[in-house]
């Protein structure tokens, strides 16, 4: 039924010139879309609020932002390989379990231990990628049960929320750079990461495995290693997100993970990153978690309840999605 | 019986390994036998059976449902906020509830099945907007306490058989008949298997995918009431466990996540399984974290057994032995 998305873009190069542009702004609706859900958002939230224009607003977003975005970033990844990592909650406790518990005062010590927790994230990812290559296992499946075994193993080291962060490395998220907080320039490192990443062999070889796994087989493309690698990024995202969670909460949680499985994939799909694998931009990504966070701040300038926050986001994802679709099938019918 | 044997092996295989854990449990707790314990097991099993049945058409026909959660809950909150404690009102208010439950699943299939919204997102999306309406509406504080009706539906007893297990039974019977007898069966397995194959085929894809989602949307709002009346009162988020005990339960049961095959009877043995493991664990000394890490190897083990790889190793043992 549907066409895949190697055997369109092809298709779509033999259009005409002439009409060339509306199809390539069809190919971009979703990313617009979630752009301009953003930019009323941000009128909405600027209108009602002073100061919101200013570089102390845009560290403070980046920063409530930047857990869920580098969630998503490994999130992203998979989704383009045509994956799904619902580990990403396990590994996300765990981490910051881990960090509450053996971080201490000497930055010597606790360097090690984000080394060792950031090693852990990327082998934990690679062992799903490795059970799915070599069992034939669907993503789901495999992901919902080290998200399980993870969590478990959260639990066990550290039964309810508590641990303590050393003040510098919570200090790190409000460093500033030229006036810009280091969540900011996280940001900005995330878009050269992938604006380098998607060029590399790695980066085109599990897009192109996302496209069409078969024809990236056929071409000599290993597939357990391309697992390996994507949801290894995955788990290495993960890990790097529970470092960041640390400094905003000071403590570990072995629960805060799920807080995060779900909305980084909807991050990622308000972004106009397909889950049929194969098409997305981390920028999409990073634009929807930031949509995902501001509807916070918005409920909160217009004096209603934050419990309508989660039917905001609700609603926004139903929107982007049916964007997405609407777009796909402008795209069969451009091709037919 | 060899041929039904080859055909529902993963089921067969539930089954066996739920006998093997509740011997494992019994030696390690001798009361875990008893008759009083069993029937307790059995009503725990009940809710996470009830909910993963309509998991399990859904996940056949190739989709999935996570809007289960705030389904089940707000059908928990609503039913008691309206009832306030009285029986009376529930003459109206379940067939309501039912109805809101089926209507959650239309909205959910005509999104997946006319829109082409991935099933993931769509339910997704129904579960949150589920979750802050309810939220709004209660305020986040707690409801009134059960009918009597409904606790006795849920830990009554009739003759000695606790009354959920006997509806539980009811049911199971139904998507028995359901999966095996009726059109409905073979189309959702037709449509399970291949959705383009079935639509050019004639099987009536859309209705199909959509009449699962109402199934589940019931389901989880049946059991949403029957919770309830378990623990006397309706709270914030008393579904959410159920989101992954429901899934764990029909990939325990042998279901292929890809959808086209399973059966509602493999999803009763994994209900079972899991709930065992849940009484097991204190009987070992062993934490809730410990049970999370155990549910995990669980899932992970019976989809391994169900994997092409496995049974490609099977067949060719097979061939080697003939």
């Amino acid at each position: 039924m549907a066409m895949s998305v190697a055997e369109r873009s092809v298709e779509t190069k033999m259009q005409p010139p002439g009409i060339d542009w509306r199809g390539r702004v069809l190919d971009r609706a979703p990313f617009l879309v979630a752009c301009l859900m953003l930019a009323l958002i941000v009128a909405i939230y600027g209108s009602l609020q002073s100061g919101v224009f200013t570089l102390d607003e845009i560290n403070l977003d980046t920063a409530a932002a930047m857990t869920l975005m580098l969630a998503a970033t490994g999130q992203t990844i998979v989704l383009v390989r045509g994956g799904i990592d619902l580990s990403i909650g396990g590994m996300i406790s765990l981490g910051t379990v881990i960090a509450a518990t053996r971080f201490t005062d000497d930055p010597s010590t606790t360097a090690l231990w984000m080394v060792i927790i950031l090693a852990l994230g990327f082998l934990i990812g690679a062992f799903n990628g490795l059970l799915i290559s070599l069992l034939k296992l669907q993503p789901f499946l495999v992901t919902l049960a080290t998200w399980s075994i993870l969590n478990g193993i959260a639990m066990i080291i550290l039964p309810t929320d508590g641990g303590s962060i050393p003040g510098w490395w919570v200090g790190f998220a409000s460093a500033q750079l030229f006036g810009l907080t280091s969540p900011v320039w996280m940001l900005l490192a995330l878009l050269m990461f992938w604006w380098w990443f998607r060029a590399t062999g790695v980066g085109l070889t599990i897009q192109a495995t996302g496209s069409n796994e078969k024809s990236a087989f056929l071409s000599g493309v290993s597939i357990t290693r391309v697992n390996l690698v994507t949801y290894g990024l995955s788990g290495l995202f993960a890990a790097g997100a529970a470092l960041f969670l640390v400094t905003q909460t000071g403590a570990g949680s072995p629960t805060i993970g799920k807080d995060y499985i779900l909305p980084s994939v909807a991050a990622a799909v308000i972004g106009g990153v397909s889950l049929f694998g194969g098409r997305g931009h981390l920028a999409g990504t990073l634009i929807g978690a930031f949509v995902l966070t501001l509807i916070g701040n918005l409920v909160f300038v217009l004096h209603v309840s934050s419990y309508w926050q989660p039917v905001a986001s609700g609603v926004i994802l139903l929107l982007s999605v049916l964007a997405s679709s609407v777009a796909e099938k402008a795209a069969r019918n451009r091709v037919q | 019986m060899s041929a039904f044997l080859a055909r529902n092996r993963l089921i067969v295989l539930a089954y066996a390994g739920m006998v093997v854990l509740l011997l494992v449990t019994a030696l390690f707790s001798p009361g875990f036998l008893s008759i009083s314990n069993m029937r307790s097991t059995v009503v725990l099993a009940a809710f996470v059976g009830i909910v993963a049945l309509g998991q399990t058409v859904v996940i056949i026909g190739g989709g999935i449902d996570l809007s289960v959660p705030w389904v089940l809950n707000s059908a928990a909150i609503v039913m008691a906020l309206l009832c306030g404690g009285q029986d009376l009102p529930l003459v109206w208010v379940m067939p309501l509830l039912l109805a809101g439950g089926a209507l959650i699943g239309l909205v959910n299939g005509v999104g997946v099945a006319q829109f082409g919204v991935p099933p993931i997102i769509m339910t997704l999306a129904t579960n949150v907007i589920l979750q802050g309406l309810i939220l709004v509406l209660t305020g986040g504080s707690p409801t009134p306490s059960a009918p009597a009706l409904i606790q006795f539906l849920s830990v009554g007893r009739i003759g000695g058989f606790p009354v959920i297990a006997l509806i539980w039974l009811a049911l199971t019977l139904a998507a028995t008949l359901l999966l095996s007898k009726a059109a409905f069966g073979r189309h959702l397995y037709a449509l399970g298997t291949s959705a383009t194959v079935a639509e050019f085929s004639g099987v009536p894809t859309a209705r199909t995918t959509i009449l699962t989602y109402v199934i589940s949307g019931l389901t989880a709002a049946f059991a949403g009431m029957l919770l309830t009346g378990y623990s006397g009162q309706a709270y914030l988020g008393m579904g959410d466990a159920y989101l992954f005990t429901s899934i764990a339960a029909v990939a325990i049961g042998g279901a292929s996540i890809l959808g086209g095959s399973g059966h509602y009877l493999g999803t009763v043995a994994g209900a079972m399984v899991l709930t065992i493991l849940t009484g097991l664990l204190p009987a070992l000394n062993l934490s809730s974290g410990a049970l999370l890490v155990v549910y995990g190897a669980v899932i992970l083990l019976t989809v391994s057994i169900g994997s092409e790889t496995f049974s490609g190793l099977g067949g060719k043992l097979r061939g080697k032995a003939n």
